[in-house]
């Protein structure tokens, strides 16, 4: 007596199950230039490590004497896996049967797989390819019956934001429901000229008179400039690494803390070049990319969303090993003035910080928000006061280091009101309600028009306010607490790393944060 | 094609038709919230054409240089 030949059909039932859909699917897949959902898998974890669940489920066809015949799996397969030697939960869509639409899926495995990774507390990778197991125009004659719009699971998905990391990776053509699972993640990435994202593709938006091919609709370009995808790389083995890279910095959720690693790079090295690094004139720009390479341990810089919302660089680095929310203005990007989608991006960022409790690190110069009819158009002090709440509401250490322009509203918003956090300013920074010059003119506008010599008049008052601005004459009043040298930077923001440290808390947040 | 990832005023325009350019040179600055802005080729290449002239009020997306890359 032995259960051997029940184990044999259950290996060859797993067997069928790897055929996915086909060796003809597989190869218009392959002819595509893109991966499997295996091979994907196999590429993303582990060497072996991945453990799926339900790889029996799927769709069966039996004789009459109710042998099995065919086997097809079902088209979301996910499992455990490591990466990194690090437990996670991988699920992705198997585009070759029925484009990963819900036709041919088990919508209780996608509930499981969220469930899992939720209830043990392990990232989750999402790979995303075709509906996401959304629905199909044909769902209504395999079901014989029309839905009404539901999407079962989704309290789990937004529970999951608050609780554990979530990364997605779109890996072809995405619509409906897949896009939806792509842009409820804390970071996610496509692949140039391979991936596009819609709500709905091509042959549907034409029937609203637009006549567009998937990279003009919702090619990489688009979706990187909306903010609703963050990054986008070449190939999928660099979406691969750049899933891993999100996640090394990371606990396995907000129970956890991110842990040091050891450094090579001294926490008290120095920088010569730092001490001119901001142009004196006021009105040129300079790279803030090279200043943050600089500061961090080298190579650690892990740069998101750098398509949007440009005016600040978001990112994560190491400090002396320790994992830190970084982020900078951008004065390539309207000056470092805050747009609407800068703001957005800001929510987006400070409260992921806040949410897996990593310290934040501000390299502040922002001339104030975006002004101009543009600037009113697209919301930007509606977007701004959400910012601003949102950096109000965190508990996580915060450092902000004024390197040049502080002003405004948007420029207060370095700081969380009254609440303490760690300030320091270069030599270089200027600040004020408004910068003087955007407001000269309109202040001293009678003592200017009656001048005899107008210009003259402006010059000598610019050169008498000037004057005041220098920051050693606020720190006479204590408004800033100390000016630092730009060269001992990266020796300020390791001692706040490492002060920051044993001040972490675990934890959901109180307020858990939105996609 | 180079776009306007700002909206501004064109400042200065540096370069001229068919000049062939190498990666990192500056081809435009744009007045944009009182700061000067570069506006930078990526890649080595020859200009086709310029969309704009000193002093243009440009949007953000605006065309500005058309270039060949393949020279």
């Amino acid at each position: 007596m032995s259960w051997e030949k029940e184990l044999e059909e259950k290996v060859s039932r797993e067997k069928l199950s790897e055929n996915l859909g086909g060796k003809d699917r597989i190869k218009k897949q392959h002819d595509a230039g893109l991966y499997t959902i295996r091979e994907r898998i196999n590429l993303l974890t582990d060497k072996s490590s991945f453990n799926e669940v339900g790889k029996l489920a799927g769709h069966a066809i039996y004789n009459e004497n109710n042998d099995l015949i065919d086997f097809k799996g079902s088209n979301f397969i996910f499992g455990k896996a490591k990466i990194d030697g690090r437990n996670i939960i991988v699920g992705g869509d198997d585009f070759t049967l029925r484009g990963g639409s819900a036709d041919a899926s088990i919508k209780e495995k996608h509930l499981k797989c969220e469930q899992m990774a939720l209830s043990l507390q392990l990232p989750l990778i999402r790979i995303v390819e075709g509906s996401g197991g959304g629905g199909s125009v044909k769902t209504i004659e395999t079901s014989g019956r029309a839905n009404v719009p539901e999407v079962e699971g989704w309290n789990l998905v937004v529970e999951s934001m608050g609780t554990i990391p979530r990364v997605a990776l779109g890996l072809g053509s995405v619509a409906g429901l897949g896009a939806a699972h792509l842009a409820c993640s804390h970071y996610s990435v496509m692949v140039k000229e391979k991936s596009a994202v819609f709500v709905a593709g091509p042959p549907v938006v034409e029937q609203i008179g637009q006549k567009l091919s998937k990279n003009e609709l919702g090619g990489y370009e688009i979706q990187l400039k909306s903010g609703a995808v963050d990054d986008a790389v070449d190939t999928e083995e660099e979406a691969f690494e750049a899933a891993k890279k999100f996640l090394s910095y990371l606990p396995n959720s907000v129970y956890q803390l991110s842990d040091q690693i050891i450094s090579k790079d001294d926490p008290k090295r120095t920088s010569e070049w730092l001490i001119e690094a901001i142009p004196k004139n006021i009105q040129s720009v300079y790279k803030i990319r090279p200043i943050i390479e600089d500061l961090v341990d080298k190579g650690s810089f892990f740069e998101m969303g750098k398509g949007y919302g440009k005016s600040i660089v978001t990112s994560f680095c190491r400090l002396n090993g320790w994992p830190i929310a970084l982020m900078a203005s951008d004065p390539y990007s309207y000056g470092g003035c805050w747009t609407s989608d800068t703001c957005k991006k800001v929510q987006k960022f400070v409260d992921l910080a806040e949410t897996f409790h990593l310290p934040v690190i501000y390299l502040v110069d922002c001339p104030g928000f975006q002004v101009g009819l543009d600037a009113e158009k697209k919301g930007t002090i509606k977007e701004g006061v959400r910012a601003m709440s949102a950096i109000w509401q965190t508990t996580t250490p915060w450092l902000s280091i004024i390197i040049r322009n502080c002003f405004g509203v948007a420029g207060a918003a370095h700081k969380r009101g009254s609440s303490y956090i760690s300030r320091f300013a270069w030599p270089s920074a200027r600040w004020g309600s408004l910068p003087l010059e955007g407001g000269i003119e309109a202040a001293y506008r009678s003592d200017i028009e009656n001048a005899n010599d107008p210009k003259l008049e402006l010059q000598k008052i610019t050169t008498r306010l000037n004057k005041l601005r220098s920051p050693l004459r606020s720190a006479e009043s204590f408004l800033i607490e100390e000016i630092i040298d730009p060269r001992h930077t990266r020796r300020v923001m390791c001692e706040f790393a490492d002060l920051s440290a044993p001040l972490r808390k675990t934890g959901i947040t109180n307020r858990t944060m939105r996609p | 094609m180079i776009y306007s990832e700002v909206s501004g005023t064109i400042s200065e325009i540096l370069v001229s038709h068919d000049q062939i350019v190498e990666k990192e040179t500056d081809l435009i600055i744009i007045e944009c919230m009182k700061m000067l802005i570069p506006v930078t080729t990526k890649n080595r290449g020859k200009i086709i054409k310029i969309y704009v002239k000193e002093n243009d009020i440009i949007n953000e997306g605006d065309k500005l240089i058309d270039m060949n890359y393949d020279i």
